[in-house]
């Protein structure tokens, strides 16, 4: 049906879409918060095996967990682990809270955004 | 902090707004997907890896069985064949293990290793006992019954209790049908009992490992 306009078409927003949280809309976070979502429940993961899964630089992850950590989605901890420090790294319940809510905000969009152009379709079929 | 070139797109705070909804839960997915498939043991390859132990194995055993159709194998040859492959599947899922859980610690850790050594403690529980029975005057001609059809029942009751620990149906149902192959092989008597094992034991976990496949395979090309 709406063959012509790819989703990605920004119309100027209706006030009812959903908004987007900001702390997980930058890719890289998204990426490291969708990575801890997919550990198991109380799970925890070490820096550099999370920056492997994540694909990130070391310098880069710490930039973004440190402002996730801020917004209240991860928790730090930092331990010893045979002398060696260690800093495990966990999803909070209210970063995966904001991941649920974002993907639902997401989906939410793409709802929109396909029925759109289904009423231009309308409006146009006559006059094309 | 901008001058990195790591592999993900290092963009501005405010952008990844450049990615469309579609986009950006095409990421969520893939990411999910990715990081799912280096955290957590794929299955179907420690079932495949036990279907092909159990099928040349007991294959195996039954070629070297006196009074098999196609009896042209010595006795020590199947053992070294069965205990080998075996051997080979358990270094796969030790291996496999300690790799993907690296560093990563917690409640589903805990889990994974108690039911880990449950497969240990259950064999070594099993063995004994048959071992106590030979020395109790068990007649050696049932050896070949009772070892084998006891292990087969040993991993169906274990692949029960991981299909229920797991909330799995595909490990359930292959628990039901090792318990099935277990005692039908003794009820088949020796040396039918090898076949039994090798084709309807090894063939279990060779099918259960291809539903795991094709299962994935068609969750995955969507939209």
């Amino acid at each position: 049906m709406s063959s012509r306009t790819p989703a990605g078409a920004e119309s100027p927003g209706p006030p009812a879409l959903p908004a987007l949280d900001p702390v997980i809309h930058a890719q890289p976070r998204l990426r490291v918060v969708v990575t801890l979502a997919t550990l198991a429940n109380g799970d925890r993961i070490t820096f550099p095996r999370l920056q492997e899964l994540a694909g990130m630089t070391a310098g880069n992850l710490a930039t973004h967990l440190k402002k996730l950590e801020d917004a209240g989605y991860v928790r730090v901890t930092k331990a010893y682990r045979r002398r060696t420090p260690v800093t495990w790294l966990s999803l909070t319940t209210a970063g995966r809270l904001a991941l649920e809510e974002y993907t639902a905000a997401l989906q939410a969009l793409l709802a929109n955004a396909s029925q759109v152009p289904d009423r231009h379709d309308q409006h146009e079929a006559r006059p094309g | 902090m901008n001058d990195s070139d790591a592999s993900g797109p290092l963009q501005p705070v405010a952008a990844g707004g450049e990615l469309s909804p579609q986009e950006l839960l095409e990421l969520i997915r893939t990411q999910h997907e990715g990081a799912a498939r280096d955290l957590y043991v794929a299955p179907a390859r420690i079932l495949a890896s036990w279907g092909v132990a159990w099928l040349l194995g007991f294959g195996a055993f039954y070629f070297a069985s006196s009074r098999a159709r196609g009896h042209f194998l010595p006795l020590w040859a199947a053992a070294v064949i069965l205990v080998s492959l075996s051997a080979v599947a358990v270094a796969g899922v030790v291996i496999q293990m300690a790799r993907r859980g690296r560093g990563v610690q917690g409640p589903s850790r805990t889990v994974s290793a108690m039911y880990g050594w449950s497969w240990s403690l259950a064999f070594a529980g099993v063995f004994a006992l048959n071992i106590g029975l030979s020395q109790h005057g068990l007649p050696a001609s049932l050896a070949p019954l009772l070892w084998p059809g006891s292990s087969a029942v040993v991993a169906g009751v274990l692949y029960l209790a991981g299909g229920a620990l797991f909330a799995d149906r595909v490990q359930y149902g292959l628990g039901i049908w090792m318990l099935a192959v277990g005692a039908g092989s003794v009820q088949a008597g020796w040396p039918a009992n090898f076949a039994i094992l090798a084709l309807a034991g090894g063939g279990g976990f060779l099918a259960a490992a291809a539903f795991i496949l094709a299962r994935g395979r068609r969750a995955q090309p969507q939209s």
